[in-house]
């Protein structure tokens, strides 16, 4: 039950709508003992033979006006406490996306995309059930079952109510004991579906080798013997669940048996009516959910105290970038100087970068090239201040960029990540990302430089096509000059293409390079690349390796050093060739 | 979340009969479980009616003769006890009825599965096969024990209680029955307006999600261009509308579902007391009669109340059911055999002006012609994308191919039987997938009647035995999914053992590109070559040294055959080969 402590804060933001939504359930549980006792009053005036009109008229109007007063009521304390249940699933959704929004990337290397998803789905629905059926069903179990053995005890008769009452404890150890025999085997279920589940997967992706060996037949086999074990678990489950019903009938029979057997005893004895008979087997009917409905209570609220401690952790996790006091809010421009002495990846004892300096002039362009893992994104991600726990300093414009808002320098570096991620909007949306408020001709103006516009217009819906994972499937080169228009956009200071050109053939690259000269006279460009054709332009080259600049210089100063530069050069000539087919 | 076009009344009625006309082979069982469930109702009307009698009789009369009250009291317990062990009973058998069908569903999706084309797995993310297979009939399931059987209880139930009330007293009866339009109506209604509800709920929770998880993945996008409180915007509107969906949902649900149908059963109570308060004016009353029909309409509410609460579980399992029957329809099949009783004898393998497309409209192999003599080694070399792939896919049959032939022993391959491609034909994958299990499964596969020995002598063929032995628990190691612990290299030996083991005629290699450790690669090498002798190879060489030794080298270059010869002779002819050669071994000229 501490779960309902824990969301006190939300209970108290949204008091007057619990409160009145409680005392709606109060007032409905409170009602709902007239019928029985109604139908007692006219049964006994039957019996006795004395009922007049105006007698039967006045109860059955009491009768449908109660009936009509708990419809209305019922209506709207659901709009009240359900109203407020997905309300709470909706803020704490909106505060979840907010902090996902805050949260840098090393966040989103610790923790997989399917986690978070399950904390704002699975974990919110099981908080939203606890804030609306778990605060149902306490009040309402414990109002009914008061008040309906209240109106038996006072109305009718407290000594027939105890008698009576004696089997209903059973049905509650009955029920309880028959839930924790549900969840393990529900669990034993769960874990067989799981291994179906499993092998489906398998049996999928290795549908090659199965029919390699023509065992398709024989997988099918063990795919039966799998959904046989699914079904057995499930009969396992089927035994107890189908226990729950004939359970309740039972015990509810025994209390009928009693009622009927003390009642009449009562009734000759003339301590009670027959229409108290009546309308108390009438209100044993009423005192079935609220015996059932505690078990169910635990249940909820266990799933959501665990659920809302998942959701409170996450939200406590701190965002590790954040800016300084004082932060300077001007947008960065001028020289870069990057002088790097140490920095590792958390969780990664090897150096990613060592030693690594060197500076870049406003307008310049420089190329970095190295294999995989030498470190070329790294350097890129601390330019972009994805880390701060590195030895030495970066500045940009002559101040360090841990001395900017975090935002301001965003604004001024227009990044082409390798992973050209595109969101499942429209081509136009996707390049004026930065920029929703762009005109059309801004976006057509960025595509023409990023040489993607003709492809655009071969689309079906040319800048209105949708793209990303449930739109039009693109070629990797495709996405690449989109993203390279969408980093455009922005008109960046400093524009950083992460082996983003990777994907296009040679004549699109040297085409989009050239523009890019055109166009950013006097801002400046970071390529990093496998390929050195994209590269061998730049001002200035370095050559990483394990971390370290191995070589620095300009593409004829590194030519003519004849080291490392020169013969990944030429290696990639024969490739290029080889790729063409032979001929040159 | 599939995209999912609109269902109609007719469609979602024909899911529905199809989904039905799983129970007929369960004619028994269900027979057994009706008789049961008849039972059960039975005894549900008859222990009111017996208590009306000791009312009536009894009671109200004020006389207690011991003989009939013991055995009114008898009567009332044995129908009590009977009526428990039967029902649990009744409950029990539908449920596993509707357990055994869904086996029978998941059977037949898995079955169809294996013999779709590997074409329809190229356009179906693996994901949403699997979702087909289980998730969705996990839903039809749900249906079938929850809303199915609810159904027919509740059905039984009702009429019974009809039946007991007719008996007890025909008018009374005859006016109750004005309940049923009232009911029905509101089912219809909530039906109608629920179903369209729920299902905007849905779809916008699907939006919902997608938006999320669309974000989480491109966050690293949305930071570098400062663009976090437009899409906290986006975001907040779609939760928004979301949560205006759910609002409505409680409505109607407020409206319609459990309120409702309390308040028709007010209505109930209001007519069965103005009845016998009207009747009692002029003629005595029975109380025991008014007892035992205001218990009968309290019985036949609730099984309402839980249906009605239990529509969207229908209607989702109708949405998945169309899924899985669409699956079921699916016309993608394996290319055909002629299943004529011929064998592979020599291995001899043979293409002859082959072209073929995967989309039928970009040709991916142009009029390929080669000949592998039996015993010969044919390598396939060119970089990603020149159709060595898809050599190997038409000669394995994974695809069919609509222009030229290939020949294997002078026969087309479309003669023989499967069974007979198989078994001949051992196929050694890029990346070797392992299964759960242990190594010896892995390479056994599904052969019950190999022998441990055999699967030794396969390992220690392939020298996979080495590394096999150094595990703590040898050919009984456990492999987990995909094989992850293993090393690329270790996982290709298992996969050489497991084709080993069944000691094909000949041999196609799709050689690994993926980092070898160097002791491993030369355990990979020394096998290939003990594999290859005696057998027609036929080879994907990434690395060109493993494949010098070849009989016949063929370039392919855009789906054409643009050089061929052996080593030696292509390096002569310094073409594309000769400048792949030099490239592998970072020579520059």
């Amino acid at each position: 039950m501490r779960v309902f402590w824990e969301l006190g804060w939300f209970f108290k933001e949204r008091r007057k709508h619990y409160a009145l939504g409680i005392f709606l359930l109060l007032l409905v549980a409170l009602i709902g003992v007239l019928p029985p006792r109604i139908i007692g009053f006219v049964v006994d005036e039957i019996s006795r033979g004395t009922l007049t009109p105006a007698f039967l008229i006045k109860w059955l109007s009491i009768l449908a006006a109660a009936a009509l007063v708990m419809y209305v009521l019922r209506y709207i304390w659901r709009l009240l406490i359900f109203g407020s249940s997905i309300l709470l699933a909706r803020n704490l959704r909106k505060q979840l996306f907010h902090h996902f929004t805050r949260m840098s990337p090393a966040f989103y290397q610790r923790r997989r995309v399917g986690d978070l998803m399950a904390h704002a789905t699975n974990d919110l629905q099981a908080v939203q059930q606890t804030a609306g059926a778990g605060v149902l069903t306490l009040v309402d179990s414990l109002a009914t079952g008061g008040f309906v053995i209240a109106a038996m005890a006072l109305t009718i008769s407290w000594e027939l109510t105890l008698i009576v009452l004696l089997p209903m404890p059973i049905l509650a150890y009955l029920t309880n004991y028959y839930g924790k025999m549900m969840h393990d085997r529900f669990h034993g279920a769960q874990l067989a579906f799981s291994g179906l589940n499993d092998k489906t997967q398998e049996s999928i992706s290795g549908m090659k080798v199965i029919k390699t060996f023509g065992q398709e037949t024989e997988d099918v086999a063990d795919f039966v013997k799998k959904t046989k074990k699914v079904v057995d678990e499930n009969i396992r489950v089927a035994r107890v669940d189908s226990l729950f019903d004939p359970t309740i009938s039972a015990v509810i029979g025994v209390c009928y048996f009693l009622t009927i057997g003390f009642g009449s005893y009562f009734v000759v004895n003339g301590d009670m009516t027959i229409g108290d008979l009546v309308a108390f087997t009438a209100y044993l009917g009423l005192l079935v959910w609220p015996m059932l409905a505690f078990g169910w209570l635990f249940n909820i609220v266990e799933r959501g105290r665990a659920s809302y401690d998942r959701i409170r952790v996450l939200l406590a996790e701190p965002a590790d970038i954040d800016d300084r006091k004082d932060a300077l809010d001007v947008r960065p421009a001028g020289d870069i100087v990057f002088s790097i002495n140490k920095f590792q990846f958390t969780g990664d004892d090897r150096a990613a970068l060592k030693d690594v300096h060197f500076e870049l002039k406003q307008g310049q362009t420089l190329g970095i090239a190295g294999k995989t893992g030498s470190g070329k994104s790294a350097i890129l991600r601390l330019l972009l201040r994805e880390f701060e726990n590195y030895q030495g300093d970066i500045t940009f414009g002559g101040k360090s960029i841990n001395d900017y808002k975090k935002q301001r320098l965003r604004e001024a570096i227009g990044y082409v990540p390798q992973d050209h991620f595109l969101f499942s909007t429209t081509v136009a949306g996707n390049i004026a990302f930065a920029r929703p408020e762009a005109t059309m001709e801004e976006v057509v103006e960025a595509a023409k430089l990023a040489h993607i516009h003709e492809d655009i217009l071969n689309f079906a819906d040319g800048y209105d096509t949708v793209v990303g994972e449930r739109g039009v499937s693109l070629s990797g080169g495709q996405k690449q000059r989109i993203s390279i228009a969408r980093a455009l956009m922005m008109r960046p200071e400093l524009l950083i293409l992460d082996d983003s050109l990777s994907a296009v053939d040679a004549k699109t690259e040297e085409a989009i390079l050239a523009s890019l000269k055109q166009t950013r006279i006097g801002e400046t460009t970071i390529i990093t690349s496998h390929r050195l054709s994209a590269i061998q332009h730049a001002h200035k080259i370095i050559v990483l390796e394990e971390g370290s600049i191995v070589e620095i210089g300009s593409h004829e100063e590194l030519m003519n050093k004849k080291g490392r530069y020169y013969e990944m050069y030429e290696l990639q000539q024969l490739e290029a060739l080889v790729e063409q087919g032979g001929e040159a | 979340m599939d995209k999912q076009k609109e269902l109609t009344e007719k469609d979602q009625w024909l899911v529905l009969k199809r989904l039905l006309s799983y129970l007929r082979p369960h004619k028994k069982p269900l027979l057994v479980a009706t008789a049961l469930l008849v039972l059960t109702v039975l005894g549900d009307v008859l222990g009111p009616l017996l208590i009306k009698v000791f009312i009536d009789d009894y009671l109200t009369p004020g006389t207690f003769p011991t003989g009939p009250i013991v055995g009114l009291a008898l009567g009332y317990v044995f129908i009590q006890v009977s009526n428990v062990i039967l029902s649990y009973f009744q409950m029990l058998k539908f449920q596993t009825v509707a357990l055994v069908i869904i086996q029978q569903l998941r059977i037949d999706v898995f079955t169809k599965v294996q013999h779709l084309g590997m074409r329809y797995f190229d356009k179906t993310p693996a994901g949403s096969v699997v979702s087909r297979v289980t998730n969705d009939t996990e839903a039809i399931k749900d249906m079938f024990i929850t809303v199915l059987i609810g159904f027919i209880q509740s059905t039984f139930l009702i009429v019974g209680v009809y039946i007991a009330m007719f008996f007890l007293n025909v008018r009374l009866a005859l006016i109750t029955l004005l309940l049923l339009p009232i009911l029905l109506w509101i089912i219809y209604i909530y039906r109608k307006y629920s179903s369209v509800f729920y299902q905007d709920l849905r779809e916008r929770l699907g939006q919902l999600n997608a938006k999320l998880s669309e974000s989480v993945q491109g966050m690293g996008m949305i930071q570098a261009f400062s663009q976090e409180s437009r899409l906290q915007d986006e975001f907040n509107d779609i939760n928004d509308k979301h949560w205006e969906a759910g609002k409505r949902n409680i409505k109607i649900d407020g409206l319609l579902l459990r309120p409702a149908i309390d308040l028709v059963y007010a209505l109930a109570l209001i007519m069965l007391l103005s009845y016998f308060g009207i009747t009692s004016f002029d003629n005595v009353v029975e109380v025991g009669v008014i007892y035992a029909f205001v218990t009968y309409v309290d019985r036949f509410f609730e099984p309402i109340n839980q249906l009605m609460q239990q529509l969207s579980i229908f209607q989702q399992a109708i949405v998945a059911g169309s899924r899985v029957f669409a699956l079921l329809d699916e016309k993608e099949i394996v290319p055909h055999q002629l299943d004529e009783p011929k064998k592979i004898v020599d291995g001899k393998i043979e293409f002859r002006n082959v072209t073929f497309s995967y989309d039928g409209k970009n040709d991916v192999l142009k009029n390929i012609s080669f000949t592998a003599e039996p015993g010969q080694t044919v390598a396939l070399v060119g970089h990603t994308g020149s159709g060595k792939s898809s050599i190997i896919n038409l000669l394995m049959r994974f695809y069919e191919y609509s222009e030229g032939e290939i020949l294997i022993d002078g026969i087309s391959v479309k003669t023989y039987a499967i069974e007979e491609l198989r078994k001949k034909m051992g196929l050694v994958l890029q990346d070797p997938f392992l299964f759960y299990g242990t190594i010896a499964s892995n390479i056994r596969l599904y052969n019950e009647h190999m022998t441990d020995r055999e699967i030794r002598a396969a390992a220690e063929f392939v020298q996979a035995d080495r590394f096999i032995h150094a595990l703590p628990e040898g050919y009984s190691q456990p492999v987990t999914e995909r094989g992850s612990t293993f090393s690329s290299g270790q996982r290709q030996l298992v996969a050489f053992a497991r084709t080993m083991a069944v000691d094909p005629k000949i041999l196609v290699l799709d050689e690994a590109t993926a980092n070898i450790d160097t002791e491993t690669e030369v355990a990979i090498q020394t096998s290939l070559e003990r594999m290859r002798k005696g057998r027609t190879t036929i080879a994907i060489a990434h690395r060109l040294s493993t494949i010098q030794d070849a009989d016949l080298i063929l370039v392919l270059h855009h789906g054409e055959i643009v050089e061929r010869g052996s080593h030696q002779q292509l390096l002569k002819q310094r073409g594309l080969y000769h400048k792949m050669y030099l490239l592998q071994n970072g020579i520059v000229e």
